[in-house]
């Protein structure tokens, strides 16, 4: 126990900490600048000097250590003195602008000039001048107003790790400058705007339109964007939202952001938004009023159930949608459609492969806390590029290496090249041999486990070529040794799976090896989620097979259960997948096809194919916030509220359920809300009052939402399953189909990009993220680009059996030399549109790696 | 980038160090001495050399004075003015640089034979005033001296 | 007395390693390693060695610390930085001496348990360094640095890792993150290098002329090192005088020799017979001396009873031809460019101060000019991160000081009384 007295006041402390820290836990409070709990010690800006017995100087209290008996005073007349001293010296080349500054009210240099007052015209000298940097799209720098605390360059290299920006110069010539000097270029996180004290870098959004004080309701929710689920505080005026922050002290992403959780929530106030119902009449989308809608939808879907039958309907779920959303759009599909033809594009690969991995290691096997990442030892990263997928997990990748820890990557992953990543890049078509000879490795220097005997009898008869792997992989021999020895040494390694390994050929053997290497060595399973809610709409039972909860629908005891809750005769037989849905519609047998907050034509691969499946409905419905293509071919679409205009819950990666709350108003209907119209008017009446009534209903039909309720989920934990019942165990059974890739070497086959800074067809409706990656591009090695004599902005024709594109390509060295990476957001210029696919037939998720490509450069 | 040759330089340099990041200032001495000036060709090829994000290699350089942030003359001259080449009449040389070659201080001569730096000390107090010209002490200086030196470089 | 650590340097070929083992060279090293560690830094304890980089440190109490730390590995830097202007002391050992400092570090890095050293040589000596490595490469030959040095399996490796125009490198934390390829910007302390420095193990940082030491203290003992020079930091000390003398140059002599005799004997006086007007004693940063304050002797005990500070050795003479507004303003110029930005008032302050001398300097100074340059000096001294500040601060309040009617007239003339 160390005791110190600070202001006379007498503090017990458990262990040393500084005396900046032992002050504040006594409520006795520093002024500080260059300090931030988020970044190290920095002891700069000199304003946080106290007075220490026996110590002949000053002492800054950010960076001392307290010991036994120290006796300090932070608050005296000659500490005043000093204070305003240092703050002369800041004020003495600042603009003084603060009538015009976004961060006055908020500015820590102001509310210290105000506390310890000012020191009046001494400075007689020119100020320093330097125009405001207006280059960037996003962020606004104004190094007159830099305090060069460093704050901002700390958070870019020390937590965001993107050391994107720098101090450039040293001395009084010191100043904050990305790399080009101009444009940030960088991950836009804006979390440096967030640790800037003063208004010396700050977002371009909203700028000049609001005042700190002005920002009358702030709203703690969750961002719409990926699984990962951060908290953010929406902050509106005029029910216009004019800042998305983050929160220090939330346990997702404490403080931090990404760019799309950051600066991509300007669809909500987009100008496209639906505002009225639209309806078909010859032929064309014409505005409606909602009772006509509504009316329309039901009598049309009867009809359909009446002449061909419940199974001529089907209903695709939204992972952008609240679980309350998907919990009512399965219950309206199976209760009053009568179908468990329900799925979403969850099934594009995270459903099959939760589902595959759960089979192995049992329910909730995926769902570990992100933040545990940082304190393992090591992490095993393969699929994607966990840095761009879900941003604030891959920072916690990028805190293990700074910590100590190693990254062992199968491929490169860009966002982790400066973090020494231990690097395995089989060449195209061997991952799986890979895979394999990593395995029988590890069997051989850990040996088996003994604890799995299932998965181990799978392992007898591997087929591994180890000594072969360099040449068939195309890696050196003694990388592969010591990406062997890191991963057998690490005692809490983590393995983070992306999508592309899921939809590889081969995909669920793939899944089964790195789950056998995750066996072996003792470690935790991260699947990636692209989605906001993509977890909570396979929990609320949005699935063929699935009621809420997981309960398999073929289980008449299960069915028995929910048959009661729901008070109605339930369906016994799995529904449609979404793909069979496509294939389905195509062949006549589907004739209605219900989407909610989800845009098939796009989001699904085999645009063409999609969009004849849907053209060949008799009655297609699409409830989303935009008139998205699928929108375009609907013949009923509704507008529906956004997620920052409704309350419900989101469940994210890690299966943690949190509150979403509406932070603007918007004339409208909830998705749910809209569902229970069109259910009542089907004869099922459903007449919730809002969003945790439904939450009060899932919590008692689903066994893993047991006991829960909103008040429980705002005070903290509410991770998945909640006080339900146990988790089911592993199956005695693993199917395995073992296929391999038909990829030739030689050959250019495409890639999905899953961009930093877009997510799905969401973020293009974001212009701070459109202007930040304004187009698709095609990105190809720099040996592609030379054998094709292809240079950065060339435009080319990429042509595959399905469809042909034009757009430029980009050279950029952390491509394969087989791939052309192509991501999947931009209108008419989708990877998706360019790609067949075949189901793997274990994880019924699509393999996307065959498609083969040819670029060809357009004259222009 | 680098040619192949300075690649292997800074691979030798980086083995002695026990972290690549170490290497970081030879690294860019080299990147200076290959492309003449910092350019962000230079700073891209260091960033990719030893896996130093780019703008912590540019932030890195700027710190330092050394290092030249735009395209230099053919030989660069280096002339001390701290206090003891102060007193012993050094600014003279520096008026005597600017009309006799156009060269002012941190500029490039128009003929792009000079650039001229003006230094802190460069520990040639005792026989002052003195400059480095390229890698060359000359001290003692008197502008004399100076044109008698100047012309051994071309 | 004989030199010691500028021995033998007019032969042109004193780098050679041949040449200096013929001078009586690498004599130290053998002994030194038939001796326990804890023997040498006995030995150097005994011998009362203090830094020769400014703050005169005791070595052995540093060495103590770092070879009792247990991390592994331990490095030895050596400070070549020599940036503190006037200094000139280093550079004769590095170009002219080099064997002397190798020898020196090996011993050294025997004696700390160290196995690698790197010589931080400023970037201002591109000729230093040519010298060094050749050297270091002779010593590879000969075995005196290597895997098994003396064939005593004594490991020890030298680099010369060049700065790039940093004064604030000098400063050891500073010049460690330099080292480890980042911006020189001192570190806090604790923790201190010697348990926390280079690539985050302990280190121990010495000055060139310190290192320079050792070979002759081992080879004498270090009883006998202690006789030489003042009694309470002993040893030959290279002083380097700059400015008006007839005779300006570096001096091995002992350490405590009055700054009077060195100008006045060493240096053969006053250029041309002028007078005195003041002498910085110690390199810039150390506290300029009125004509009548310099019967004092230079060394790290005597010197602060005198009103200054020994510093690096480094004596600048001004006669009656200099203003000294104008050198005040020129020493801010150079702690303003020097200042690494990392706290306030130095960052800050520094650049205030030399605008306000120069408005002095070029006549255009107002009442109240000086009491507003110790008002801010007052603010900077104390309240900055490293010495550096503090060395800035103090330069404008002793040359105001001792001098103040010559910054009055400036003011109230308009114009230097010096220099019309
Ligand atoms: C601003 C500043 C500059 C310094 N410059 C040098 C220098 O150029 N050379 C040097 O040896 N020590 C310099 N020092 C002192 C070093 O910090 C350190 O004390 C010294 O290298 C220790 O070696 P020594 O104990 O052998 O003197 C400087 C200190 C400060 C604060
Ligand atoms: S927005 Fe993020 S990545 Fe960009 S400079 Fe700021 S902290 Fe760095
Ligand atoms: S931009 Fe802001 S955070 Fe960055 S150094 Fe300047 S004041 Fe500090
Ligand atoms: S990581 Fe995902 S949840 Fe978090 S801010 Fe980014 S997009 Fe939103
Ligand atoms: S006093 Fe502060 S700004 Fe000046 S050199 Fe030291 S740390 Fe840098
Ligand atoms: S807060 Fe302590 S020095 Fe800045």
């Amino acid at each position: 126990m160390i005791t110190v007295t600070i202001n006379g006041k007498e503090i017990k402390l458990e262990k040393a900490v500084t005396v900046l820290e032992a002050a504040r836990s006594a409520g006795i409070k520093i002024p500080t600048l260059c300090w931030h709990e988020q970044l190290e010690k920095y002891g700069g800006c000199r304003l946080c000097l106290v007075e220490v017995e026996k110590m002949p100087r000053l002492q800054t209290a950010c960076t001392l250590m307290v010991a036994d008996g120290m006796i300090i005073r932070t608050e005296t007349d000659t500490i005043a003195e000093v204070r305003r001293g240092v703050l002369e010296f800041l004020l003495i080349n600042h603009p003084l602008d603060c009538p015009y500054c976004d961060k006055a009210g908020e500015c820590e240099l102001q509310d210290l000039v105000e506390k310890y007052g000012l020191t009046k015209g001494r400075f007689r000298e020119q100020k320093r001048k330097v125009p405001e940097a207006l280059e960037d799209p996003v962020l606004v720098r104004n190094m007159e107003r830099c305090i060069v605390c460093t704050r901002c360059v700390r958070m870019c290299e020390g937590v965001q790790g993107a050391s994107a920006i720098s101090v450039i110069n040293r001395g009084g010539h010191s100043h904050i400058e990305p790399f080009s000097g101009g444009r940030f270029d960088c991950e836009y996180c804006g979390n440096c705007v967030s640790v800037c004290p003063v208004g010396a870098i700050m977002s371009r959004l909203h700028r000049h339109s609001y005042r700190p004080w002005q920002l009358g309701s702030e709203t703690k929710t969750v961002c719409p964007y990926c699984g990962v689920g951060c908290t953010v505080v929406v902050q509106v005026r005029d029910d216009i939202i004019k800042r998305v922050v983050p929160k220090l002290g939330t346990v997702v992403n404490n403080g931090l952001l990404c760019s799309r959780g950051r600066f991509g929530y300007e669809f909500v106030g987009n100008k496209e938004r639906l505002t009225t119902p639209l309806i078909r009449k010859n032929g064309l989308l014409e505005p409606s009023t909602w009772e006509e809608a509504i009316r329309l939808i039901a009598s049309r879907l009867s009809e359909i159930k009446d002449k061909h039958g419940s199974n001529a309907i089907a209903g695709i779920a939204s992972p952008r949608c609240t679980n309350e959303d998907n919990y009512v759009f399965q219950k309206f599909m199976r209760v009053a459609v009568g179908t468990n033809n329900i799925d979403s594009t969850a099934r594009t690969g995270f459903a099959g492969a939760q589902g595959f991995i759960e089979n192995i290691f049992g329910q909730g096997a995926t769902g570990n806390i992100i933040s545990g990442l940082a304190n393992s030892d090591a992490v095993f990263v393969i699929g994607g590029d966990p840095t761009t997928i879900n941003p604030i997990l891959g920072l916690q990748i990028r805190a293990c290496s700074r910590r100590g820890g190693n990254i062992l990557t199968v491929g490169h992953m860009k966002g982790l090249r400066y973090y020494t990543p231990l690097e395995l890049r089989p060449s195209v078509n061997t991952e799986i041999a890979l895979l394999e000879g990593i395995v029988s490795a590890l069997m051989k220097k850990k040996g088996p486990p003994g604890s799995h005997p299932v998965l181990e009898a799978r392992l007898k008869d591997l087929n591994a070529q180890e000594a072969d792997l360099p040449r068939i992989c195309g890696i050196q021999g003694k990388d592969f040794s010591r990406f062997i020895d890191t991963l057998a040494e690490a005692a809490t390694p983590s393995f983070v799976i992306g999508k592309d390994m899921i939809q590889s050929k081969g995909g669920s053997y793939g899944l089964f090896l790195v789950s056998a290497i995750n066996y072996i060595v003792n470690g935790r399973i991260y699947l990636l989620s692209e989605r906001a809610n993509e977890q909570g709409l396979l929990d609320m039972g949005c699935a063929p097979d699935l009621f809420p909860g997981y309960r398999p629908i073929t289980y008449p005891e299960f069915r028995k259960r929910y048959e009661n809750a729901w008070k109605t005769g339930l369906p016994d037989k799995p529904g449609l997948t979404i793909f069979e849905m496509m294939e389905a519609a195509k062949a006549g047998a589907l004739k209605c096809i219900y989407v909610m907050g989800e845009n098939p034509v796009f989001n699904l691969p085999h645009t063409k194919d999609v969009e004849a499946g849907l053209k060949n409905l008799s009655f297609l419905v699409v409830q989303d916030i935009f008139l998205t293509e699928t929108a375009k071919m609907a013949d009923v679409v509704l507008p529906a509220l956004s997620w920052a205009e409704k309350d419900g819950t989101f469940t994210n990666m890690e299966r943690r359920i949190q509150l979403v709350k509406k932070a603007v108003h918007r004339e409208g209907m909830e998705d749910w809300k809209i569902l229970s119209e069109i259910s009542s008017n089907m004869g099922v009446r459903m007449n919730y009052s809002d969003a945790e009534e439904i939450f009060g209903e899932i919590c008692r039909v689903s066994p893993l939402h047991r006991d829960l309720n909103y008040e429980e989920i705002e005070k903290g934990d509410a991770i998945y399953p909640y006080k339900g019942e146990p988790l089911r165990g592993s199956t005695d059974e693993i199917h395995i189909e073992k296929s391999a890739g038909r990829e030739e070497r030689g050959k250019l086959y495409l890639r999905v990009e899953r961009p930093l800074f877009h997510s799905g067809t969401l973020s293009r409706k974001a212009p701070a993220l459109v202007n930040i990656c304004p187009e698709a591009v095609a990105r190809i090695s720099p040996a592609t680009a030379a054998a094709l004599s292809l240079k950065d902005g060339d435009i080319v024709r990429a042509s595959s059996k399905t469809g042909a594109l034009e757009l430029p390509v980009a050279v950029d060295e952390a491509i394969d030399d087989s791939a052309v990476m192509l991501s999947n957001n931009f209108q008419g210029k989708g990877a998706f549109s360019l790609m067949e696919y075949e189901i793997d037939p274990v994880t019924k998720a699509p393999c996307l790696d065959s498609n083969q490509i040819i670029l060809e450069k357009v004259n222009r | 980038m680098f040619r192949e040759t300075a690649i292997k330089e800074i691979e030798a340099i980086r083995e002695q160090y026990p972290t690549a990041r170490a290497a970081l200032l030879p690294a860019i001495y080299v990147a200076q001495r290959e492309f003449g000036w910092l350019s962000p060709e230079a700073y891209e090829s260091v960033s990719s050399v030893l896996g130093v994000p780019r703008a912590t290699v540019r932030g890195v350089a700027t710190f330092y004075a050394m290092y030249k942030h735009r395209p230099m003359g053919r030989h660069l001259v280096q002339l001390c003015t701290n206090v003891s080449c102060m007193i012993l009449g050094a600014e003279k040389l520096v008026d005597f640089l600017k009309n006799r070659y156009g060269l002012e201080a941190g500029g490039m001569s128009s003929d792009g034979r000079f650039s001229l730096v003006i230094m802190e000390c460069i520990g040639a107090c005792g026989t002052a005033p003195a400059m480095l010209v390229n890698n060359d002490f000359y001290e003692n200086l008197t502008e004399k001296y100076i044109e008698e030196i100047l012309e051994k470089y071309r | 007395m004989e030199r010691v650590l500028l021995k033998n340097i007019e032969n042109p070929e004193s780098a050679d390693i041949n040449e200096y083992k013929k001078a009586g060279g690498y004599k130290g090293l053998p002994k030194a390693l038939g001796m326990q560690p804890r023997e040498i830094i006995d030995e150097v304890k005994k011998a009362g060695l203090r830094g020769r980089g400014g703050a005169g440190f005791p070595v052995a109490m540093k060495w103590t610390f770092a070879s009792a730390d247990p991390k592994f590995p331990k490095y030895l830097l050596c400070n070549a930085d020599e940036g503190e202007p006037g200094t000139f002391k280093d550079r004769p050992i590095l170009e002219k001496n080099p064997h002397i400092l190798i020898e020196g570090m090996a011993i050294s890095g025997y004696a700390l348990g160290a196995e690698y050293g790197y010589v931080y040589l400023r970037g201002e000596y591109p000729g230093a360094k040519d010298v060094l490595n050749r050297a270091i490469a002779q010593a590879y030959e000969q075995g005196f640095l290597g895997d098994n040095i003396g064939g005593k399996g004594v490991r020890f490796h030298l680099a010369v890792h060049q700065g790039a125009g940093a004064y604030i490198c000098g400063e050891e934390t500073a010049l460690i993150e330099s080292l480890e390829g980042d911006k020189g910007q001192p570190r806090i302390k604790p923790p201190f290098p010697v348990n926390v420095g280079v690539f985050s193990k302990p280190t121990v940082v010495n000055n060139v002329e310190t290192l320079s030491n050792l070979p002759y203290l081992i080879e004498i003992g270090g009883e006998a090192y202690s006789k030489i020079g003042s009694p309470d930091c002993p040893g030959p000390k290279i002083y380097c005088v700059s400015g008006h003398v007839e005779r300006p140059g570096v001096y091995e002599l002992p350490m405590g020799t009055s700054l009077k005799d060195i100008i006045y004997d060493h240096c053969g006086g006053m250029k041309a017979g002028r007078k005195l007007k003041a002498v910085i004693p110690g390199g810039i940063s150390t506290p300029v001396l009125p004509p009548d304050k310099i019967d004092c002797p230079m060394d790290f005990v005597n010197m602060p009873k005198h009103g200054s500070m020994l510093g690096s050795g480094a004596v600048i003479v001004m006669d009656e031809s200099v203003c000294l507004v104008k050198v005040c303003f020129r020493a801010l110029k150079f702690f303003e460019h020097e200042s690494c930005g990392k706290c306030t008032p130095c960052r800050e302050g520094t650049g205030w101060l030399r605008k306000i001398l120069g408005r002095i300097e070029h006549g255009e100074g107002v009442d109240g000019d000086i009491e507003l340059l110790l008002s801010v000096a007052g603010n900077i001294l104390g309240k900055t991160f490293c010495p550096l500040g503090d060395g800035a601060a103090s330069v404008v309040q002793n040359f105001i000081k001792h001098f103040r009617p010559e910054f009055e007239e400036h003011i109230r003339a308009g114009k230097c009384m010096v220099n019309g």
